[in-house]
């Protein structure tokens, strides 16, 4: 409540001018604020963005270039992302908090929160090994006022879905949650990890309220001491403990709370979590060649000693992967052009070239001098001719990219500009 | 009104089966198979027929399935079957036949289902198209040369685009817009968005192109994300890549001790769709060569050198120990020691060792034990 008040006070600062020297409650308490932090804050429900607002008619009356600028945008929203090298710690401990409370009832999110959580849940465990395939997880559910463990840490994806298939899925929503209980679980679970993995918790939070039997602010220190990161997904609206919670455990940066606006967004936040986190400690140990055998899988007909050696059929896939084949293609019209080859591209395939082959199809499956013979080709045309209609949907299309790139940092400028 | 729920109607599951693409992914290095021919006597005319009744069998086990055939030729990779769009599919050879020749020709394809005489004609005509505009010298120069992470790359996107939509077997898992995508495919879709089930088999008769290692890697990564298993026949030349492909992905592994009989392992190897193979011991090699190439001279090794950064293996030591992928500075200082003789560390190293791990328990991170709150 306190928040919105401040606000409202913000807002219409200009009509209550006169009434400053009387250092009303509401008055002085936002002079401190102000002093504290300086610029005050917007909140996101300030800023309404209307979906109807950015689309543009066409010349012709028509919005189909609008409508397909829009849906690219989304399709390459993963692709603008930041690409600054950062180190991230790659050996991750995560606990997954399920909120199984009768809150979870609620049909707000189709077909219901309870649902929609587990069918994520599993999608989350996937992509989560996918990502970080030397990683640990663990998941826990907060039922009827008790923190329930669902499977152990462990590293096998088989293991998380067949036990969410066992014992989430039979689980009636009932009851309470509860932050703490959930979050002393994770600690334990967490206590024996080693230092040099990162510690984690993704807590899934359908309630808007905790029934603890303790102090939560002696668990979140506690949390904090161990330096256990927590992040948060609302499904309902935002808690100012669970606000805390984040900060503090993240060193200030509450950017790892979010509450869910409808069903894609919520995927979103929850996927946002397979990444791994930046390492903020300087690493102390120095980068080492190592030496490692490659070793070939062969079935003996007659018996041999135990050698307890893990087999290593994963042994190149972090190789593979890591490195990016890929030539940064520049958009051309409704194709996608690799600079090196010159091939074109519809939008899936160039979406999935980047996201998952990491080759370009085109420059594997031509011969270097065919290569070369397009390009000096394709310089001697200055580019092959396009119709009226299609360039204007490249505009549009390129300046939506523009656009969903710009826009997180502009809110942030705005918001400076207010404070005189 | 609680009663009245909705929810179950989002959780139905699609019972029956969905059908198959199969993508023939075919070697046509010539001079390969012209050795292949000396030593095993199966010429590529007759591989190609068994190849294309494979097929037809394929496409006959359901009216909705689908073949695709791709070359890996000296030059590159190319479609075969469904020729690209705006290409010349008609035979170049048919100019020069005689009339009787095309009588009986036409006569032969009359009783033929339609669906098998489409792929064969394609493939057939496309290939003849492709041999005829190769060049005879290139031919002589490139024994070995192989296309295969092209030849992948266009089989993964093409699988993508038809089975997947292009959703690359991401699913945005949102309940409803599934199911709006089985009108728009205008058939069934799986929990993941797949309209279709895919297979790759790779005929190769070429050795290991050492220079794709990473490139052929990442399309193997590609392949098991989409749940695509890639079947390898190798007729001549065993591999390590493909044995790898076929190991990671879930595919099967076939060396034919008798290529003359190529239809009879493609038949009983290879066609069994996705439900059949679940209830089936697969005929796959269990021995599995899980050897890398290196980055730096693309040499297939068993022992190497790997950056604890970047994961990049390198048969030696980098110049000056500078990683070339990832440009850090690596310390390699212990690696003088690899070779000597093993010696039992002496007693004073142990109590130092002792000592450190006494200091380590001191350290903040290791915290007192949570305790249990009632």
């Amino acid at each position: 409540m306190a928040d919105s008040d401040e606000d409202f006070v913000l807002e219409s600062s200009g009509d209550e001018r006169g009434a400053r020297g009387r250092g009303s409650r509401r008055q002085t308490r936002q002079s401190k604020k102000k002093a504290a932090t300086g610029a005050p804050r917007r909140e996101k429900w300030e800023d309404i963005q209307r979906s109807w607002d950015t689309v543009v008619e066409a010349a012709d009356g028509s919005i189909a270039g609008a409508v397909i600028g829009l849906l690219e945008a989304t399709k390459r929203k993963r692709l603008l992302r930041d690409t600054t090298p950062i180190q991230r710690g790659i050996i991750r401990h995560l606990v997954l908090v399920l909120d199984l409370s009768s809150a979870m009832n609620e049909k707000d999110l189709r077909p219901t929160r309870f649902h929609l959580t587990l069918r994520y849940a599993r999608d989350f465990v996937t992509e989560y090994f996918e990502q970080n395939p030397i990683s640990q997880l663990s998941i826990v559910g907060m039922h009827d006022g008790l923190a329930l463990r669902i499977s152990d840490m462990g590293g096998n994806p088989a293991d998380h879905l067949s036990a969410l298939q066992d014992k989430a899925f039979t689980q009636e929503p009932k009851g309470a949650s509860s932050l703490q209980n959930a979050l002393e679980m994770a600690r334990a679970e967490l206590f024996h990890t080693p230092s040099h993995g990162t510690r984690e918790v993704l807590l899934i939070f359908g309630a808007l309220s905790s029934s603890d039997p303790g102090d939560i602010h002696d668990t979140i220190k506690s949390l904090v001491e161990d330096r256990i990161q927590v992040r948060i997904v609302g499904l309902a609206a935002q808690v100012a403990v669970c606000r805390e919670l984040v900060m503090k455990t993240n060193k200030g940066d509450d950017s790892g709370y979010g509450v869910v606006l409808d069903e894609a967004h919520y995927r979103e936040l929850m996927m946002t979590a397979t990444t791994p986190p930046v390492t903020k400690s300087q690493s102390t140990s120095t980068p080492s060649l190592l030496m490692m055998g490659f070793p070939s899988r062969t079935v003996e007909t007659h018996e041999t000693l135990c050698t307890c050696a893990p087999s290593g059929p994963n042994a190149g896939s972090s190789v593979g992967q890591q490195q990016d084949q890929t030539p940064a293609a520049a958009p051309i019209s409704q194709r996608y052009a690799c600079p090196n080859c010159r091939s074109h591209f519809c939008i899936d395939c160039d979406i999935f070239a980047h996201e998952s082959l990491h080759n370009c199809p085109g420059c594997q499956a031509i011969s270097a001098s065919t290569i070369k013979e397009l390009v000096s080709r394709s310089k001697d045309a200055k580019g092959e001719p396009v119709g009226t209609s299609m360039r204007t949907q490249v505009a549009e299309a390129t300046r939506m990219l523009e656009k969903s790139k710009i826009a997180p940092g502009s809110s942030t400028t705005t918001s400076m500009e207010i404070d005189p | 009104m609680d009663n009245v729920d909705g929810t179950e109607h989002y959780n139905l599951k699609v019972t029956s089966e969905l059908p198959t693409l199969q993508v023939i992914i075919l070697d046509t290095n010539p001079l390969a198979w012209d050795s292949l021919n000396r030593t095993s006597n199966l010429s590529f005319p007759a591989a190609l027929s068994q190849l294309l009744i494979f097929a037809n069998a394929h496409l006959a086990f359901s009216q909705s399935n689908r073949a695709a055939v791709i070359a890996n030729h000296i030059d590159g990779a190319y479609f075969l079957s469904p020729a690209p769009p705006g290409t010349d599919t008609s035979d170049p050879d048919e100019a020069s036949l005689t009339p009787e020749q095309q009588r009986d020709i036409a006569q032969s394809n009359a009783s033929k289902y339609r669906g098998f005489r489409l792929l064969e004609d394609e493939v057939r005509a496309t290939y003849r198209r492709l041999i005829r505009a190769t060049d005879p010298k290139a031919v002589a120069e490139s024994a070995n040369a192989s296309y295969l992470s092209g030849a992948l790359g266009l089989a993964l996107t093409y699988i993508n685009r038809v089975c997947f939509g292009g959703s690359g077997g991401r699913s945005n898992g949102i309940p409803g817009e599934e199911r709006g995508k089985v009108n728009a495919a205008g058939g069934q879709v799986d929990d993941t968005g797949r309209t279709m089930h895919a297979k790759i088999l790779v005929v190769s008769v070429t050795p290991d192109p050492a220079m794709q290692y990473i490139t052929v890697m990442n399309c193997i990564f590609a392949a098991q994300r989409l749940k695509v298993p890639i079947d390898v026949c190798k007729l001549r030349d065993s591999t390590v890549f493909l044995q790898q492909a076929a190991d990671a992905t879930g595919g099967v592994y076939i060396e034919p001790e008798a290529p003359q009989g190529l239809l009879q392992y493609l038949m009983m190897g290879f066609l069994p769709d996705h439900t059949a193979r679940q209830s089936l011991i697969l005929p796959t090699k269990v021995d599995v060569d899980f050897r890398a190439a290196c980055f730096c001279h693309k040499k297939v090794l068993d022992i190497g050198f790997v950056c604890s950064i970047c994961l990049s293996i390198f048969c030696e030591p980098p110049d000056n120990a500078v990683c070339s992928t990832c440009d850090t500075k690596l310390d390699v200082s212990s690696l003088a020691n690899i070779g000597k003789p093993v010696v039992a560390l002496p007693k004073k190293k142990k109590k130092k060792r002792a000592l450190d791990s006494l200091s380590e328990s001191n350290t903040p991170s290791a915290a007192d034990s949570p305790v249990p709150i009632p």
